[in-house]
């Protein structure tokens, strides 16, 4: 090995004196490493005194050693690299700046010098963490010299962030890089549907978190139709698995609403969910996406950009349904006010017609008022009949296709049924609504030709009304009747049965 | 099912704008009455929806297409009675 100059430097300056052979280093050199140039100094003197030190007599003049350029970087480099090869060294990172090549060059300073590094890209790919500048480092590697440059630097093979875990790094890198780019903006996120048609799982197909969201489900909603998109949710290329999962389930149609989760771990097991390609499949996904990752503390890049966070898979599997109960208990206050709305519109109207029939005019004919009134109510009542035997009806169908479900379904279970049995009465009820509002609705209509028409006066003035037999229906048209059928009349005084003998039809 | 009601939300935002008319209260009688009827309609869609809902796991696979989910997953029932 030759001389380093670097390491030995006070010795180098001896060498010579001692061993008076100012010839030996430069020759020696000279042949190492050198085109002809340098023997024409090698012999020439070593110190020249300028005129302004004219004593300055050194007693033994050392034999100058000159290198060419290329020799002395050849050399420094020769010391340098060995005697780093394998060096730790901490600072801050700056100027960092990755070439398209896909090396990371930088500068690691600390107050009062630097140094510059590369980490090439094979060694970089292994970095969770990316270099960026302002973060304190510890880099392992080793120092080479650019000769063509005159430089050395760090060629840095691993490198720790100082203070932190490189995960935890990593984590704030991206979360800055993400918010950056407006993924967690709150103006992104998507309300949750109200009643999901399907429901899409993205976990793993046996672990904890898929068991309990299903019991959540199916205790809380057990009509829904769940669709799981099975996924490895750790280890080397688990997020790119998360990622493609959640597409495919995306894409299924009718899925209203997904859930990406999965059950606590470390960070280091809860890491693909930290990663850029979850975070933008969640970004990307064309329906809302919640986020059930870990236990109550655990916070992922995942719940950041996800449309809501739920604590654990089973909450996020309680917000699901969570919508849907307040959807119906909504839904069930509006049918309330609804009806409240229309029974305070009819009272209205019937207490108009009681005022009505307390008017002077009618107290001369109360029992024509009687009648009428008997008849309107006899209306009413005939109809309710027939919305109750309408109702038997239909419960007795309903009970009928139940017995003919059970037997043609023996696995039917109980609790369905039993859902089905309580959203079959709502509908009854709502249907036997129905009913009883079209016959007030009859009743109202006859109410308010009374209160208009004074009909009394009426037939007073030489009018009367001819019915059906029955009485119930007015006739007004000839061509509803035919010849030989009975009719009633009522007159102002009583009423008479008649047949018709004759039926003119008008144009 | 009704072609003139488009999803939930858009039924409860009817429901909604229904029950605040009829509250206003000076329609005419056939008016509200029309009203109620629909509103009853709107209520029973959301309630039938619910219904028609299926009971079913499946798992999705790199195709895209759907296979019923295992029976362990499925099942247990006993779990869920309550």
């Amino acid at each position: 090995m030759s001389k380093l100059p670097f390491d030995e430097a006070p010795e180098q300056v001896k060498a010579p004196e001692v061993s008076a052979s100012p010839k030996l280093a430069p020759v020696t050199r000279a042949s190492e490493g050198g085109p002809g140039a340098n023997a024409r100094y090698a012999f020439s003197p070593t110190l020249t005194p300028g005129p302004a030190s004219p004593g300055a007599q050194l007693p033994a003049a050392p034999v100058r050693q000159v290198f060419t350029v290329s020799e002395l970087s050849a050399t420094i480099r020769d010391a340098l690299e060995s005697r780093f090869q394998n060096v730790w060294v901490e600072g801050e990172i700056s100027n960092a700046r990755l070439w398209n090549t896909g090396h990371l060059y930088f500068t690691l300073k600390d107050s009062a010098s630097q140094i510059k590094g590369v980490i090439f890209r094979g060694a970089l790919r292994y970095l969770k963490f990316k270099p960026e500048d302002g973060l304190r480092v510890v880099a392992r590697g080793k120092i080479s010299v650019y000769d063509v440059k005159g430089e050395y630097q760090l060629i840095c093979e691993h490198m720790e962030p100082q203070g932190f875990g490189p995960l935890q790094v990593a984590f704030e890198q991206l979360k800055k890089k993400l918010a950056a780019d407006g993924l967690f903006e709150t103006a992104r996120k998507r309300p949750l549907p109200t009643l999901p048609r399907r429901i899409g799982l993205v976990t793993s197909i046996d672990g904890a978190a898929l068991r309990d969201m299903v019991r959540v489900l199916r205790r809380r909603y057990p009509n829904a139709h769940l669709v799981i998109s099975p996924t490895r949710v750790q280890g080397e290329g688990a997020a790119a698995e998360v990622a493609r999962a959640l597409q495919l389930v995306a894409r299924v149609s009718q899925v209203d609403v997904i859930i990406v989760a999965r059950g606590g771990g470390s960070l280091e097991d809860l890491w693909a969910f930290n990663e850029e390609v979850v975070a933008r499949a969640i970004a990307a996904s064309p329906v809302p996406v919640i986020s059930g990752v870990g236990h109550e503390t655990d916070v992922t890049i995942a719940d950041f950009v996800a449309d809501l966070r739920a604590a654990t898979p089973s909450a996020a599997a309680e917000l699901v349904v969570r919508r849907k109960d307040e959807f119906f208990s909504h839904i069930d206050r509006l049918g309330e006010q609804l009806d409240a709305a229309i029974g305070h519109r009819l009272r209205r109207l019937e207490s108009r017609l009681h005022l009505l029939e307390a008017r002077p005019g009618y107290s001369g004919f109360p029992g024509r008022l009687a009648f009428r009134g008997r008849h309107v109510s006899e209306l009413a009542s005939a109809l309710r009949h027939g919305v109750g035997q309408a109702l038997a009806r239909r419960s007795r169908r309903h009970e009928l296709l139940r017995r003919s479900l059970d037997q043609f379904d023996p696995r039917h279970r109980l609790g369905a049924i039993r859902t089905r049995l309580v959203a079959r009465d709502a509908q009854l009820a709502a249907a036997a609504r129905r009913r009883i509002t079209a016959s007030q609705s009859r009743f109202g209509g006859l109410a308010a030709r009374l209160e208009g028409l004074s009909p009394l006066a009426v037939l007073g003035r030489g009018y009367s009304v001819t019915w059906d037999a029955a009485r119930t229906r007015i006739i007004r048209d000839a061509a509803t009747l035919g010849t030989g059928d009975e009719i009633k009349i009522t007159l102002q005084r009583g009423a008479v049965t008649a047949a018709v003998t004759r039926v003119t039809q008008q144009e | 099912m009704d072609p003139t009601i488009k999803d939930f939300e858009a039924a409860i935002a009817e429901l909604e704008t229904i029950v605040r008319k009829l509250d206003e209260g000076d329609l005419a009688l056939e008016k509200s009455l029309e009203l109620y009827e629909r509103g009853v309609q709107l209520s029973r869609f959301c309630h039938s929806r619910l219904e028609q809902a299926e009971k079913r796991i499946e798992i999705v696979n790199e195709r895209g297409e759907l296979t019923p989910a295992p029976a362990s997953l499925r099942l247990p029932d006993g779990d869920d009675e309550p």
